[in-house]
């Protein structure tokens, strides 16, 4: 599908005058853009532009000093990144964040904790969750089942363990890793360490992908391919995804909307054709001529 | 070449999941599970009755070995499930081992308080006041133990949550210390004995005496009956088992991936959405329950009576620690192998040396034999960390490793 046949829904996520300052140093200074629902949003600039701590923002790490973020509607305040999480926010980072003990189905099933509530705790949010006190009195009552029933592994929970598993053996299906399901992730080469963050990101179910450098420091082949797994991904699940990234060809070709931070501040935005041709950027990427340098020549 | 999985096809993901990934490992363990609870008993009673043994070596073996395996082994799958699989260093194994045995003597003498009151002739006397029911069943003392100390143990988790490594590690000897000057300054805990002392009184279960005596009428006569080791033993055992397979089953499902994720990252894992808080205590509350129980164990079928400050002293701390660390770190079966090699070595050093020392005319006495025994034991432990530091579980994963290759190079 080109660029221009595609269509995108309401806006999912508004960042709107965000300043983010570390002590004295702006990291990110009134950067305002809208994400819209299934778009491939991308966020370049050089090293140090505060693309990364734009991301953090976005999940609740950082907490921007000034500016509102609007997330489905709700503007947020403070947020924990659990509870981003929770809203439906996943993300992988720059440097490979896998549990490096754990398998790759068991880092696979772990994104999957946050839809695992357990069965009594199911129960709880149909019968109890809206009536006054009572709510109080059975939570404990039903969490405590839930554990019973998990270390007993047993009835119920198995059964929900199970539905799981295949959730994630379609997300290993999908990402073509079944062959290193029971390999510990520590000892995988690198570009398939990135791909199975993805499928623990893409494990979540989430509305909003946040991918930081997801190509970095990968061969053309993996590139490629990880290329084809934005795509599908966007186009399977109508995940909105945001990404960071260097590789220009790789942005110029994937993403719908581009924004460009230079030392902390937004330069220019658009589609990857226009921002391609402002002047601005150009002169970020490739620095200007000093008018003293321009006399001595 | 009958070690491998070859012909073991699964094809439904209940079956996957197992415990067990192959026939052979399942069968394995039945097969230990009858040793331990069939071979072994009937086994040792035979070889009482025909002869081949003494009474009091039987009795040996199962007070001195078996039990303190027992033990050492439930104490080391709590601190595994908090060291080996959440990551949280901890220090206070040994106090929290001291809260259960507490808890258990004073649930056993219904939670006596002291009142003091005037008598006829104006004298000031004191007297102790139950506040419950004694309780005389050792497993439900066990488990009450547990969940006391799990409680205790989520309030000295409440740090981990802004401090970690070794800073934690230090919080948790603040425990360690703390706990264990209760232990012998507060008098309540001890029913104010002077020697600040605790023993265990009469527990029977199902009708069998497990701790004290028994003096029952029969023929007349008036018998009296000891508690059988065989009963201790058999009752700890199937405490152990059964708590182990609770662990695995934690481990393996939702509440230890959500351990093992704080454990390797945990940036990432609040990225999934877990309650980094939330999931520490969890396992500060599950370990401090096995420890609890450890230490209510070791209380009413190890030792009988003991003195707090002396028998869960910061020694026993770090002895649990090396069990964890050389059996191997997230490893249930490493926590049992580690418990074995801490628990059997000295036993066995105790047993060889002066054996050794006579084949070469060295004469070698208890003093003697304590110094060596630590000597080796160290150079042991730090063998065994340079060579394999991931523990035995490890190794004895390698060996399996190999085994299903075998004797095929490939």
């Amino acid at each position: 599908m080109k660029h221009s046949e595609r269509t995108f829904g309401d806006t999912l996520l508004r960042v709107d005058n965000i300043t983010l300052r570390f002590g004295g140093v702006k990291a990110i200074t009134d950067v305002s853009f809208d994400i819209h629902e299934r778009q491939i949003f991308a966020i370049i600039g050089p090293n140090g532009a505060g693309k990364t701590s734009m991301l953090n923002v976005i999940n609740g790490f950082y907490h921007p000093q000034e500016g509102t973020i609007t997330y489905k509607g709700n503007q947020r305040h403070q947020m924990k990144p659990h509870e981003a999480a929770e809203t439906g926010i996943a993300r992988t980072f720059q440097n490979v964040a896998l549990f490096r003990g754990m398998s790759t189905l068991d880092n696979v099933m772990t994104g999957r904790l946050l839809k695992m509530s357990g069965p009594a705790m199911r129960y709880y949010h149909r019968q109890f969750a809206d009536m006054p006190v009572i709510n109080y009195l059975t939570y404990p009552a039903m969490w405590f089942g839930d554990f019973l029933l998990d270390s007993l592994y047993w009835g119920p929970y198995q059964r929900e363990e199970l539905a799981h598993r295949k959730a994630a053996e379609e997300v290993i299906d999908f990402l073509e890793i079944q062959s290193i399901r029971r390999t510990p992730v520590g000892r995988l080469p690198y570009g398939l360490q990135k791909r199975v963050e993805l499928g623990r990101a893409l494990a979540m179910e989430p509305d909003l992908l946040l991918l930081d450098e997801p190509m970095a420091g990968m061969n053309l082949e993996e590139k490629e391919d990880m290329c084809r797994f934005v795509i599908d991904v966007n186009d399977e699940f109508g995940t909105t995804i945001a990404l960071i990234e260097h590789d220009m060809g790789v942005v110029m070709d994937i993403s719908d909307h581009v924004v460009v931070l230079n030392y902390g501040r937004k330069i220019a935005e658009g589609t990857p054709a226009e921002v391609q041709a402002d002047q601005d950027v150009i002169d970020a990427y490739l620095g200007v001529a000093h008018e003293e340098d321009l006399i001595e020549k | 070449m009958f070690y491998r999985e070859a012909g073991q096809f699964y094809t439904s993901y209940a079956k996957d999941q197992g415990i067990f990934q192959l026939k052979q490992d399942k069968f394995g363990l039945w097969g230990i599970l009858f040793i331990a609870f069939v071979v072994v008993p009937v086994g040792l009673y035979l070889m009482v009755q025909g002869g081949l043994m003494a009474a009091s070596t039987k009795d040996y073996l199962y007070n001195s070995i078996f039990l303190l395996l027992l033990v050492n082994s439930m104490a080391a799958l709590g601190l595994n499930i908090l060291t080996g699989y959440c990551g949280q260093i901890s220090l206070g194994t040994a106090a929290f081992m001291g809260v259960g045995a507490f808890t258990a003597y004073k649930f056993s003498t219904g939670l006596n308080y002291r009142i003091q009151k005037e008598d006829e002739a104006g004298e000031l006397i004191s007297q102790l006041v139950p506040m419950l029911p004694p309780i005389d069943n050792p497993i439900l003392l066990v488990l009450i133990a547990g969940l006391v100390t799990a409680v205790v143990g989520v309030i000295f988790g409440l740090p981990s949550l802004r401090i970690k490594g070794f800073y934690l590690a230090v919080a948790t000897l603040a425990a360690q210390f703390f706990l264990v000057w209760c232990f012998s300054r507060v008098e309540w805990l001890y029913d104010y004995v002077s020697s600040s002392t605790i023993q265990i009184p009469p527990l029977k279960l199902f009708g069998l005496v497990v701790t004290g005596s028994e003096t029952v009428m029969r023929d007349g006569q008036e018998v009296t009956i000891y508690p059988a080791a065989e009963t201790k033993y058999l009752i700890c055992l199937s405490l152990v088992v059964f708590f182990a397979f609770v662990a695995k089953n934690m481990v393996r499902g939702r509440i230890g991936r959500a351990w093992m994720a704080i454990r390797d990252m945990d940036i990432a894992a609040q990225l999934i959405g877990i309650r980094p808080l939330a999931t520490k205590l969890l396992a500060f509350a599950v370990s401090s329950f096995f420890c609890g129980m450890a230490g209510a164990m070791s209380l009413i079928f190890y030792l009988g009576a003991l003195e707090g400050a002396e028998a869960f002293n910061i020694n026993e701390s770090f002895a649990v620690l090396f069990m964890v660390i050389i059996g191997g770190l997230g490893s249930i079966t490493g926590s049992f192998l580690g418990a074995a090699f801490i628990t059997l070595i000295p036993i066995f050093l105790v047993v060889s040396l002066p054996w050794l020392g006579g084949q070469f005319g060295i004469p070698v006495d208890a003093a003697m034999v304590e110094h060596i025994q630590f000597m080796i034991f160290g150079a042991l432990i730090i063998i065994f960390l340079i060579m394999e530091p991931l523990g035995l579980a490890r190794l004895w994963q390698i060996g399996k490793e190999r085994l299903r290759q075998w004797p095929f190079p490939y």
